[in-house]
């Protein structure tokens, strides 16, 4: 026991990262929190905790696969807002919901195409595709306003078997990534790729017969899907389609998937340290809101911590 | 016995250069092969060929008589040709099961990936090597001899017809070398075409049964290893005639410029010390990664060898010197360092000839001051060197390899230093500009200054040179005077390390 805890704390012969200790992190603001304050461990808190928390930890599993093979999309934000602004078109929930994927899908393919074809730097290209996407999202809807299908709002409110529907949708999401990530052959090479970049030998992965470009565009396409994932849960939240909600969540899910343990320069992390990780970020806000902390200094904490938390990676975990 | 693989004229160049020209190969079943030739031979571009990394620009390769479209490394795979590269190719992150399969994964019924089936193929493969690793252990743990040996257990595993090994034992000691052997043996018993690239002779006649050399990317034969010896076999390696470009030599040097005392470039390496005087110029020779290299980049901060001390003009210095200040730290003391490759790490490619050989002359002044124009100097620079190009304003990248290299060279003799440390001064470059570098190396030594070079071209280094050290493992095994070194000697040394060391 001690020392299965021990190889969890150190992150040795894992490639899963240092997840340990953000999970400690999270029980200890969670037990602080308990004993702080009496609004904390209610019913109605933790529902609206996870409720938050959601959006960030589908978009952060979604950037979790591509910060694996050594990429970042900065363009999730504007993803989203994209997402809920498509969403308040006002067309029948059929027509809109496989919409907003294709383009979504769309989007993560433009980002993988610059990235593999035309060997723009991954930061440069989904910066390039934020933009963009923010410019449509505002010719689309300049303010918030109109209104989203019954169908998404539905389904994410209320509750079914007295489980609330964002925790069900939350948990069928992380199992079609754990499925993904852990149970199919694209999550290995996943990994292996990222590894190869990582190590310094980016043919690597190629010399096995793994084919790198395909692989990475299909990672960036992913990311935007779960984008829209979240964008469509916000969308049924906050009934609306508005060009500002996902405002800073490209930076926001990094650090999640930082905070997880995932190494930023590829080959090393894991979906429960992103989920933890995403958990840690809303448990802060959480926490913050109730000790009346402003949302300036909030925004400010959490660049704060995002500096220190990939300050602390270590660069050579991989032992080359 | 029918041949199993045949590759037939295969030629490839890489930009400009010649990597291999109408080279042909033949590799019989049951066989082990092996592949010499000097450092940059072609061994590797024609292995890498047959392994699918390369394309040819021309040429065939055949298998049991069926030629052989090889677009991608897995197409070879598919073929049933597995590689151990010379650079380590498994990933770290990977357990020793995944990088064993990967890209052929075993998958269960329910479409995920079956770990069991291929931990249990991993270890019954490692156990075929007398290996007891955990199938599950992150390669990132393992050592660099386990790491050869699981890539070795990848190719038996995958049930490749044909392995190549480029150097499998430059990383082994003895004892993993003799396992390494007896498996190599019990494969080409089964039927197996082995290519074995090695600079190590035992190896060779203890281990092969044919030999192929190449030299400068050309097929200089194939014999059979028992109806040859070593002499035969170094002469076939060596077998060229000392062309005629070289200046003649000084006779007599000058002061000390350059003392190396007690480099120890890792902690176990031995100590290396030298001495280097004006007028002189001297080389490190050896084989490829035995340490010649980070002893020059040793003494320009570029490498942290373990200890030493260098003293330059009788100024001395600790080793090791710290990284930033290294290169501008000695071009105070009045030496240039030029790098080996002109197009990462010398040249400014985009930028104007004129530019490119000013920066030396800008970098010994300091940050602030005004930067000077330099006209004249380049001009006459330019006219000295013979550099063919539109004139002082055209971008490098627009010359050809050996005005390039000129210019880089330029850049330091234009700075006015002492002591030049020259990696590879003629790579990629043509027979007249080799000539000309040449001179204009000796020419630098006659009005007082002094050279260490670094050359992969054994011919290079006695034509140019006024004394040759041999490096091996880290340490000098052999010197010689210039003049009396011949490549049989060299080669010898370097092969054979400390077995032959002479005064």
């Amino acid at each position: 026991m001690y020392r299965s805890l021990f190889t969890i704390l150190s992150a040795r012969n894992t490639r899963q990262g240092l997840w340990g200790l953000p999970l400690l992190v999270a029980l200890l603001i969670s037990l602080w929190l308990t004993v702080q304050t009496t609004e904390f461990a209610t019913a109605e808190n933790l529902f609206n905790l996870v409720a938050q928390a959601m959006p960030l930890i589908i978009a952060a599993i979604g950037q979790l696969v591509v910060v694996l093979i050594g990429g970042l999309d900065l363009s999730v934000g504007s993803v989203i807002s994209f997402t809920t602004a498509v969403l308040a078109l006002g067309q029948p929930a059929i027509v809109l919901i496989p919409s907003v994927f294709l383009l979504a899908a769309l989007i993560g393919l433009i980002n993988g195409l610059a990235i593999t074809r035309f060997n723009v730097h991954p930061i440069i290209a989904t910066l390039s595709t934020q933009y963009i996407v923010l410019g449509i999202t505002r010719i689309l809807r300049p303010v918030s306003g109109g209104t989203v299908p019954e169908a998404v709002i539905g389904a994410v409110s209320g509750s079914l078997l007295g489980i609330p529907y964002p925790l069900f949708w939350g948990i069928v999401v992380i199992l079609v990534a754990w499925k993904l990530l852990y149970g199919s052959r694209y999550g290995l090479h996943l990994f292996a790729i990222g590894g190869g970049i990582a190590s310094g030998t980016e043919s690597a992965a190629r010399n096995f017969g793994v084919s790198d470009r395909r692989n990475i565009i299909l990672a960036y396409v992913i990311c935007s899907c779960f984008a829209a994932v979240a964008g469509v849960f916000l969308a049924g939240r906050i009934v609306s389609g508005d060009p500002n909600v996902g405002l800073l969540f490209e930076l926001d899910t990094v650090t999640a998937v930082a905070l997880g343990g995932t190494q930023l320069s590829g080959g090393i992390g894991s979906l429960h340290g992103t989920v933890i990780g995403a958990l840690v970020m809303a448990l802060l806000a959480n926490g913050m809101n109730l000790a009346n902390v402003s949302p300036f200094v909030q925004t400010a904490i959490k660049g704060g911590i995002l500096l220190a938390v990939v300050g602390l990676q270590s660069r050579k975990k991989m032992g080359l | 016995m029918t041949n199993l693989i045949e590759m037939s004229h295969i030629s490839k160049a890489f930009g400009g250069s010649r990597a291999l020209h109408a080279v042909s190969l033949d590799l019989k079943a049951g066989t082990v092969h092996a592949l010499m030739g000097e450092n940059g031979a072609g061994k590797s571009t024609l292995m890498k060929i047959l392994a699918g990394v390369h394309r040819p620009d021309s040429g065939e390769i055949f298998m049991n008589g069926e030629k052989l479209d090889l677009k991608s490394p897995r197409d070879a795979l598919d073929a049933g040709i597995s590689t151990v590269f010379q650079e380590h190719s498994l990933l770290p992150n990977l357990s020793i099961a995944e990088n064993m399969f990967l890209g052929r994964e075993p998958m269960t019924r329910l479409g995920s990936i079956d770990y069991r089936a291929m931990n249990r193929q991993s270890a019954k493969a490692l156990g075929e090597l007398g290996l007891t690793l955990e199938p599950t252990q992150l390669v990132s743990n393992l050592t660099i001899a386990e790491r050869q040996f699981v890539e070795i257990a990848h190719c038996i595993q995958a049930d490749a017809s044909v392995l190549i090994l480029d150097e499998p034992t430059a990383a082994l000691n003895a004892a993993d070398v003799d396992v390494l052997n007896r498996n190599i043996r019990r494969l080409r018993d089964k039927g197996k075409a082995i290519v074995y690239i090695s600079h190590r002779m035992e190896e060779i006649f203890e281990l092969c049964d044919t030999v192929t050399v190449l030299k400068d990317g050309a097929l200089v034969g194939t014999r059979m290893v028992s109806e040859i010896t070593t002499d035969e076999l170094i002469a076939m390696m060596v077998g060229r005639e000392l062309q005629d470009l070289f200046p003649v030599r000084m006779g007599e040097k000058g002061d000390e410029i350059l003392r190396v005392e007690n480099l120890k470039i890792t902690e176990t390496s031995r100590p290396l010390s030298l001495t280097l005087h004006r007028g002189e110029i001297v080389a490190l020779a050896g084989l490829e990664g035995q340490g010649q290299q980070r002893f020059l980049r040793s003494l320009i901060g570029r490498y942290h060898p373990f200890a030493g001390t260098i003293s330059i003009n009788g100024k001395t210095l600790k080793m090791p010197l710290p990284t930033s200040a290294g290169v501008r730290r000695l071009q105070q003391l009045r030496v240039g360092f030029v790098p080996e490759d002109r197009k990462e790490e010398g040249l400014f490619l985009s930028l104007p000839v004129a530019h490119n050989i000013a920066i030396g002359l800008h970098s010994r002044r300091s940050e602030l001051a005004l930067a000077r124009s330099y006209r004249s100097v380049i001009a006459r620079m330019m006219d000295a060197m013979n550099i063919k190009a539109a004139g002082p304003s055209a971008p490098v990248g627009s010359l050809s390899g050996g005005n390039q290299q000129k210019v880089l060279l330029g850049r330091y003799l234009a700075a006015d230093l002492d002591l030049l440390l020259v990696e590879e001064p003629t790579r990629g470059v043509d027979i007249g500009a080799k000539s000309e570098i040449y001179h204009l190396l000796r020419d630098f030594t006659r009005k007082g200054g002094a050279v260490l070079v670094l050359s992969r071209e054994t011919i290079e280094l006695i034509g140019l040179c006024d004394h040759i050290y041999v490096v091996h493992d880290g340490t000098i095994v052999a010197d010689m005077p210039a003049a009396q070194a011949t490549e049989h000697k060299i080669l010898d040394a370097a092969l054979m390390g400390g077995s032959m060391r002479q005064h």
